[in-house]
Order: C-alpha cells, then sequence, then structure tokens
C-alpha cells in the first residue's frame, strides 16, 4: 500500500498533469503537439502500472469494494482510446468510412483536437487515480 | 460546427457518459431501493450523454439538439429540486448541486453544444437560402 500511495498515485497524478500541461500548450502552440505525442505512451505506461497495482493490491488482501475499485480502474483504461482522437479525422480515416458526414480535418485541427481531448483525459485520469486512492485507503 | 469542436464535444460527452454509466450501473445494480430516484436519474443521464456523443459523431443534429435540450433541462430541474425539496433525493446524481460533483461541466456542456449546434443549423440554413418563416409555412 505504502509503494501505490508513495509512487504510483503520485505517478499517475504527474503524469496527468504533465498531460493537461502539454495539452494545454499545445492548444497555444501547435510545434508542442510533437511532445504530445511522445507523452502518450507514457500515459498508456502509468495508466498499466496503475491498473496492475490496484489489482495486486486487490489480491493481496485489500478489503475495498472490488467492483468500485475495478470500476474506475476499467475506466482509465477506457479512456486511453479518447487520446489522439483526431486520428479520426485524418483523410485517410475518412476516406475508408462510408458515412458522408464524418469529419475530415486539416492538420492544425488534428493537432487543436488531440490537445483538447488530452486535457479532457488528463482531468478523468486524475479524478479516476484519486477517487481510486480513497477507497484503497478507506480499506486500509 | 468546426470539426474540431464537434470532435472536443463527442470526448468531453464520451468521457461524460462513461463517469455516469459506471456510477450508475454500480448503484443500480447494488442499491437501487436505497435511492430509487436519484439512481435512475443518474442511469437515464448516462444513456442522454451516449446517445448526444453517438448523435455528434454521426452528426445527426436533430438528435443531438433535442438530447442537449433535454440535458440542459434536466440539470436545471434536477439541481433546483435538490435545493427545493431535498427529501426527494436520499443521494446525489450526476445533475444534483447542478452538477457540482462534476465540476459543473453537466451544466456548462450542454449550453455549449447548444449554442454550438443552433449556429451551424442557422448556418445550413442560411447557406440553402431558407428564411424563418418560409420554413414555418412549410
Amino acid at each position: 500500500m505504502e509503494l501505490y500511495t508513495g509512487v504510483i498515485h503520485p505517478l499517475v497524478l504527474g503524469v496527468s498533469a504533465l498531460l493537461a500541461l502539454t495539452g494545454l500548450i499545445t492548444l497555444a502552440w501547435a510545434p508542442a503537439h510533437r511532445a504530445l505525442r511522445l507523452l502518450v505512451p507514457v500515459t498508456y505506461a502509468a495508466v498499466a502500472v496503475h491498473t496492475v497495482a490496484v489489482v495486486v493490491l486487490l489480491l493481496t488482501g485489500a478489503d475495498a469494494d472490488i467492483i468500485l475499485t475495478l470500476g474506475y480502474t476499467v475506466a482509465s483504461v477506457a479512456l486511453l482510446a479518447l487520446l489522439g482522437i483526431g486520428r479520426l479525422g485524418t483523410p485517410e480515416a475518412a476516406s475508408a468510412d462510408p458515412d458522408p458526414h464524418r469529419p475530415v480535418l486539416t492538420r492544425s485541427q488534428i493537432t487543436r483536437v488531440d490537445a483538447a481531448s488530452a486535457v479532457i483525459v488528463a482531468v478523468a485520469l486524475a479524478v479516476v487515480a484519486w477517487r481510486v486512492l480513497v477507497i484503497l485507503e478507506a480499506a486500509a | 460546427m468546426s470539426g474540431v469542436a464537434r470532435l472536443s464535444l463527442v470526448v468531453a460527452y464520451a468521457v461524460l457518459a462513461l463517469a455516469a454509466l459506471g456510477r450508475s450501473t454500480y448503484q443500480i445494480a447494488t442499491k437501487l431501493s436505497e435511492a430509487p430516484v436519484p439512481y435512475l436519474v443518474s442511469g437515464v443521464s448516462a444513456l442522454l450523454y451516449l446517445v448526444i456523443a453517438v448523435a455528434l459523431w454521426r452528426r445527426w443534429t436533430g438528435v443531438a439538439l433535442v438530447g442537449t435540450a433535454l440535458e440542459l433541462l434536466g440539470v436545471l430541474v434536477v439541481g433546483t429540486l435538490g435545493y427545493v425539496e431535498s427529501s426527494w433525493w436520499p443521494d446525489e446524481t450526476v445533475w444534483t448541486g447542478y452538477g457540482s460533483a462534476y465540476g459543473w461541466v453537466p451544466l456548462l456542456l450542454p449550453a455549449i453544444a447548444l449554442a454550438l449546434l443552433l449556429r451551424e443549423r442557422r448556418a445550413r440554413r442560411d447557406d440553402a437560402g431558407v428564411t424563418p418563416a418560409q420554413e414555418g409555412a412549410a
């Protein structure tokens, strides 16, 4: 539990803060999109470590509500699908879809969509991590 | 509505749908009898968020307009009733306190989405050269 509260939870919060900050910078300054794209796999890794840690804690006797804890953990994984969602607006992606209303974005628009989604996902990830911490601490 | 605004709204609604779906599914599955009204309201709001996210993505403007209008109405009614008749709400819903537990996003988001959708509808009408009077007569 000490490892979770001392290292893993702060790691997720730190990555979320970095993601939100980079997203905001990208909204104002498009070249930062490169850094944002590099941050996506880092976020994946942080969420993966967090997920494994929560599962291990539950398996090793943490007396937390399993459905609630796993629900929040699954939600954090599901949020990752929304990172880099601008890829759905590329001309290649749109040409593969028969839907005539599918948005086709320019490069700068893809950058802004990615930045906005990064900020939203970062906030949601931080909230989910905080909720999991509250549940686990209450059970400890 | 620009592609950027549309996709950003889809992401925001998808996150809200995920949050509300998780919360309401757990509450309805484990303790519905304790507070049926709040938990069912949360369930309805979750479904509404999902429908709006899909409608925005598929560009079903009419569905998105009705959905966001219902959502705004729901937030205002439930938020107000929470203060006026607090005994009706033994537990919180997504819309309690005008969505304060979710950073008031449930109140702000439909207002923004409605404004953008109405602007888009007006722009489409202008492009087609149809005046509101003509539309009403038809």
